[in-house]
């Protein structure tokens, strides 16, 4: 009994490690002065799968503001994430996955005010991340 | 011991689930009715709540309008030893941040230290206080050169005091204090497109705030039944809302195109909106913002 005991404790202090290997808070914050230069801070985002198709945010953008948002992967940049800009009717605007090429950052100079959604998807990637947005005028 | 034995087992299981969708249907199951629908009303909540811009936009875009800064326009932080409740303080805390805001566009050292005082007082009584690192945020104020990181360091305040609210339940000061950044914002831009009619930029922002106001009404929407301070605060923004029914704001979606510009995807939105917003609009959105935001800061 002692054994099986010590055998569940152990699958769930080794579970919980898995999930605690994400710090998507850090990774978040590691992306903000990696904003362009110009752009002024808004919102970092936590992108960690878990167990979802995808991880969203939605902003209000405003016409004649450009947008920057950049992903900061786990181990490399973008690792795998793909983030998707879609408008409020839910017409894709932006994403930063061209033919098979993940790009770091987009820049949204925005035409129409409304809200945006930003969403994360992930190729083959470890499902872990951060994320920032900025703006300029 | 098989208790115990059975009860490690049930959380092995529940830890094992293959993703959140798994994970919040178990924890759905183990909720009445009542609490299931009160989570969901916070999920809503903060997502809403996260997509309201900040008014460092406004700020940014009154500078560039070339009108100069004006201290008429804000609320003195004489005011803050009228709000004696969370509900006057979260709101004043929002106005206040958003005067912070615009001080620090215009660089006004003096005048921004004076707000960055005022909003650690309000901070401090709502219990949120610990999210203002002062000796930074001084050092900066009193050195122009650091303007970027003076705005970076004051966005990631307010930033985690929105996080720290929602995550303690107190989402409903997370929309008063929002509420109150916002309305400044909007009051502002008005007193500055009276003084500069011909300034169609400045117009068309304060026409498109009706998206905003719309995702702020819904929010209050959700307290109104049970905070009567926030019902009354409803009431007043349909009161704007009004004016703002007679804004027009039609968008045309065309698929965007794209160019990769030293590493960075460089988007050219091929999308129009246009707002169509009278010189009458604009008056009456001023005067029912003023009425408004006087009651807030009384």
């Amino acid at each position: 009994m002692k054994q099986l005991l010590v055998f569940v404790i152990c699958v769930l202090i080794c579970g919980s490690g898995a999930n605690a290997q994400c710090n998507s808070e850090t990774l978040s914050s590691q992306c903000i002065p990696k904003l362009a230069s110009g752009f002024n801070f808004l919102k970092s985002y936590k992108v960690e799968r878990g167990g979802k198709e995808y991880v969203e945010y939605s902003y209000v953008f405003t016409k004649g503001t450009q947008y920057m948002i950049n992903i900061c992967g786990s181990e490399q940049n973008p690792d795998g994430i793909i983030v998707t800009l879609y408008d409020s009717k839910r017409n894709m605007v932006a994403t930063n996955k061209v033919k098979d090429q993940y790009i770091n950052a987009i820049a949204y100079p925005c035409n129409a005010t409304g809200i945006y959604y930003i969403q994360y998807t992930f190729d083959e990637s470890s499902g872990c991340g951060g994320s920032a947005l900025g703006f300029k005028r | 011991m098989k208790i115990l034995v059975a009860g490690l087992f049930l959380v092995l299981f529940a830890a094992c689930g293959t993703g959140t969708k798994t994970e919040e249907k178990t924890f759905a199951e183990a909720l009445d009715e009542t609490s299931l629908n009160s989570t969901i009303l916070t999920g809503e909540v903060n997502e809403i709540l996260n997509r309201i811009p900040s008014p460092l936009e406004i700020s940014v875009l009154l500078k560039e309008s070339g009108k100069k800064y004006d201290a008429a326009f804000l609320n003195s932080p004489e005011n803050v030893s009228k709000y004696n409740t969370n509900y006057k303080r979260a709101l004043n805390l929002g106005i206040y941040g958003t005067d912070l805001g615009y001080t620090n566009i215009y660089e006004q050292t003096q005048d921004g230290v004076r707000y960055m005082s005022t909003i650690r007082n309000l901070a401090n009584d709502l219990n949120i206080g610990q999210f203002f690192e002062m000796e930074t945020i001084g050092r900066l104020v009193s050195n122009n050169n650091n303007l970027d990181s003076l705005l970076l360091i004051t966005t990631q305040n307010f930033n985690a005091i929105n996080h720290y609210l929602q995550s303690q339940d107190r989402s409903h000061l997370s929309v008063l204090f929002l509420t109150g950044g916002w309305l400044e914002a909007l009051h502002i831009t008005c007193q500055v497109a009276k003084l500069t009619p011909e300034n169609h930029q400045l117009q068309e922002t304060i026409g498109t705030q009706k998206i905003i106001l719309d995702n702020l009404i819904h929010l209050l929407s959700m307290f109104k039944e049970t905070d009567h301070n926030m019902g009354t605060l409803f009431t007043d923004l349909q009161d704007l809302k009004q004016a703002f029914d007679k804004v027009s704001i039609t968008t045309i979606y065309k698929p965007s195109s794209f160019e990769i510009v030293d590493g960075v995807m460089v988007v050219k939105d091929n999308s129009v909106s246009t707002v169509e917003i009278t010189q009458a609009d604009i008056e009456s959105i001023r005067t029912i913002t003023q009425s408004i935001r006087t009651k807030v800061i009384s």
